[in-house]
């Protein structure tokens, strides 16, 4: 919206702007934060599995309950107002569908670490599976923390301690969260079938903003794409090495002749 | 929610056992003393740890568990169709090679489990994330499926992309070599639970598919219909196991004699000695039945019934009797039961003319309200028309003509009749066909430890002996 707009606009506007704005930016955030949980989730079990990975979920899943909670309230009370103009509702609608998506990921997730730490004690530490990886997930973890570095003291909890109030607080958490899903659903009336989302469908890998760190994280066949290179810069020095030979011989032939 | 994925309604999933079993192996395989042998898998220039042979493993299995090759290399296949173990050559062939191919364990998250199935929404994120990473590069099915995707969930679209580009920016924090473990792991995951065309499906149960896309409305008629259902299986005769147990302890014990596998056959099992005595012996037309047979008719009535032979005595005795016509007419009814439709309405005619007009040469004597809701029946005659007179001629017969018909002379004469057939003794001349082997039942071999003489049929004791006795 172009400046001058805003000062002639009503206050209500405006308002109501800054809600979508600051919906949108929750929203955006939750999404990051259940991204980061699902990587960390990953590792439960793992050979990298420890007291710290579990405290770094622990923490991941308070900050996106926050998040979630901030979330139900902002957009519920805007979406039961009935002054919502059209657009704003239907941006409203956009961002609701990516929360309810967020939410279902987050509790698919959290069932998951739940029930692999039955299977995966802290206590018993030959049960994790060697599944080949090798570092933390603090990186990930401060990411989703929002905080530059995961710098924080070694928790002195035991484990088993640790272990057994994380379990309760997480079926608690679990069975809260299966709360605030239906009461949304029954609070909020989105039809879903109705919103039209913003993106294109192939989202363009090329308009990303950090679109060329992603395409480095791209390593699935390891070598392959230095191999690739390297097969191309072969195969042109062959070229190049033939195309003398030629052009030897043909002088040769020329002088000799 | 994108396709009800938290239905309160919906059926509680639970892990399947196959797949518990599946589980506990491969912990057991993780101990770090009797556990599987680890190796390092070096790429060009990362090295990544906990990568196994197929040779290794099979090995493991063989020592753990103490089976054969055979057996090991099936087990540890099914480790890795279903996901727990993958191989890191050739992803997508998900066979086990036992040579020195290199394999990796499945990190716990994405074992396979029926408890959470793999959603719409996390299959999209991940195809959307496979386009970002290869910059449009999907397999043809890939690219289908997710068009498909794009089209049934594309009101949460741009949650899809963004979710994928969280997802690719958390993974980046990792190290190189973690990544490519997790994009292995990943691409193993969705291997298995969305196999490219053509592949198996291994969570694919067939006809048993749990197939719960009945989205059953909470209403006053579901819940009614509930309360009916319930109600009904409240109403249902029960009987107390105790009862019923002692009930099949009976018939076990009354039919032990009667048994070709218990206790042997008479003169000897023609599966086994390629004689068909015993059958010859049994036929429907046989001039003296066996002894054994005319027992067996004084178990049930409807044994004597079901035997033709039996059934023919039973009519000679109730001829005598001058009751006949109970029989004649439930053999009537049951002709008409199983025999042609087009004839039913002159069958029905005949014994209506027979058995159940006043003055019919061989009436039979029913109560009145059955005879009255027979005789309208026969105005629109079917099938069963004449079922519940049969019914209760049939009792009739049971309560009374049988009870009679066993204790009557006529019967016990046929019971010092019958023939206990010798067993065949076993051939002298070498040069006879051998019998075929034939390894005793552990149920004869039992009951000959336990018996101690008391048995009526001495034959049977000397049937159980030779079958023993012949097995070569």
């Amino acid at each position: 919206m172009p400046l001058i707009n805003n000062k002639v606009g009503d206050d209500g506007t405006v308002g109501k702007d800054k809600a979508l704005v600051d919906g949108k930016a929750l929203v955006d955030s939750l999404i990051k934060v259940v991204a980061c949980y699902r990587v960390l989730a990953t590792c439960v079990g793992g050979c990298t599995d420890s007291l710290q990975l579990r405290d770094e979920l622990r923490q991941t899943r308070e900050k996106a309950q926050r998040l979630a909670m901030a979330i139900r309230s902002h957009l519920t009370s805007h979406l039961r107002d009935k002054s919502l103009p059209e657009e704003q509702r239907k941006e409203m609608e956009i961002l609701w569908v990516g929360f309810s998506s967020s939410l279902e990921l987050l509790h698919v997730d959290m069932c998951k670490v739940f029930n692999m730490g039955d299977i995966f004690s802290l206590s018993k530490k030959e049960t994790r599976v060697q599944n080949g990886l090798q570092g933390g997930g603090s990186e990930v973890a401060a990411r989703a923390l929002s905080v530059p570095d995961l710098n924080q003291p070694q928790s002195t909890s035991l484990p088993a301690e640790f272990e057994s109030h994380e379990r309760s607080t997480m079926e608690k958490d679990i069975s809260q969260l299966d709360h605030m899903i239906d009461d949304m659903e029954m609070k909020v009336n989105v039809l879903r079938w109705m919103v039209d989302p913003h993106g294109p469908q192939y989202p363009d890998p090329l308009s990303s903003t950090d679109s060329a760190s992603l395409l480095s994280v791209d390593e699935e066949q390891p070598g392959h794409q230095p191999l690739h290179q390297r097969r191309k810069l072969f195969v042109l020095l062959l070229l190049v090495a033939v195309v003398l030979v030629v052009a030897t011989l043909s002088i040769c032939i020329v002088f000799f002749s | 929610m994108t396709i009800n994925t938290m239905a309160k309604g919906g059926w509680h999933r639970d892990q399947m056992s196959c797949f518990r079993k599946m589980e506990k192996v491969i912990v057991a395989m993780q101990d770090p003393d009797m556990g599987m042998k680890m190796r390092n898998q070096r790429l060009l220039i990362t090295v990544i740890p906990h990568a196994m042979t197929g040779r290794d493993i099979i090995d493991w299995l063989m020592k753990k568990y103490n089976i054969c090759e055979e057996e090991s290399l099936h087990i540890s296949g099914l480790l890795v169709r279903y996901g727990y173990i993958y191989p890191l050559k050739e992803p997508r062939s998900l066979v086990l090679r036992p040579d020195e191919s290199p394999y990796r364990f499945q990190t716990p998250y994405f074992w396979t489990s029926t408890r959470w199935p793999a959603s719409e929404l996390d299959y999209a994120i991940y195809l959307a994330k496979k386009n970002i990473r290869k910059q449009g590069e999907l397999m043809e099915y890939e690219k289908e499926r997710y068009s498909v995707l794009h089209k049934r969930i594309n009101h949460t679209w741009d949650f899809v992309v963004m979710q994928a580009r969280e997802q690719l920016r958390a993974s980046k924090q990792r190290r190189k070599a973690d990544r490519i473990v997790l994009e292995c792991q990943e691409q193993a995951y969705w291997l298995i639970n969305r196999p490219p065309p053509g592949a198996r499906n291994v969570l694919d149960m067939g006809l048993e598919r749990p197939n719960n896309t009945a989205r059953v409305t909470l209403n006053s008629e579901h819940y009614k219909n509930e309360i009916d259902t319930c109600k009904r299986a409240l109403g249902r005769n029960r009987v107390k196991s105790s009862i019923c147990l002692e009930g099949f302890v009976k018939y076990s014990e009354q039919y032990q004699n009667h048994d070709p596998i218990m206790q042997g056959c008479l003169p000897s099992n023609p599966w086994i000695s390629d004689d068909s005595a015993h059958w010859t012996m049994n036929l429907e037309t046989v001039p003296t039945p066996t002894r054994l047979r005319v027992e067996r008719w004084s178990f049930s009535f409807m044994e004597l019934l079901n035997d033709e032979m039996g059934r023919r005595e039973f009519m000679t005795y109730l001829e005598k009797e001058f009751s006949g016509e109970n029989l004649g007419f439930w053999q009537a009814c049951e002709d008409i039961k199983h025999g042609e439709s087009s004839r039913i309405v002159e069958k029905v005619e005949e014994i209506y003319r027979n058995f159940l007009a006043p003055g019919a040469p061989r009436w039979v004597n029913i109560d009145s309200k059955t005879m009255d809701k027979t005789l309208s029946g026969i105005r629109h005659p079917h099938r069963f028309v004449m079922e519940d007179a049969q019914m209760h001629i049939y009792f009739l017969i049971k309560k009374d003509s049988y009870p009679r018909y066993l204790k009557s002379d006529l019967y016990k004469n046929m019971l010092a009749k019958g023939i206990v057939p010798q067993e065949t003794k076993k051939s002298v001349f070498p040069f006879m066909r051998r019998q075929r082997h034939s390894s005793p039942s552990p149920a004869q071999v039992a009951t000959q430890a336990t018996e101690e003489g008391g048995n009526a049929k001495g034959a049977g004791q000397a049937g159980t002996n030779s079958a023993a006795g012949s097995n070569v």
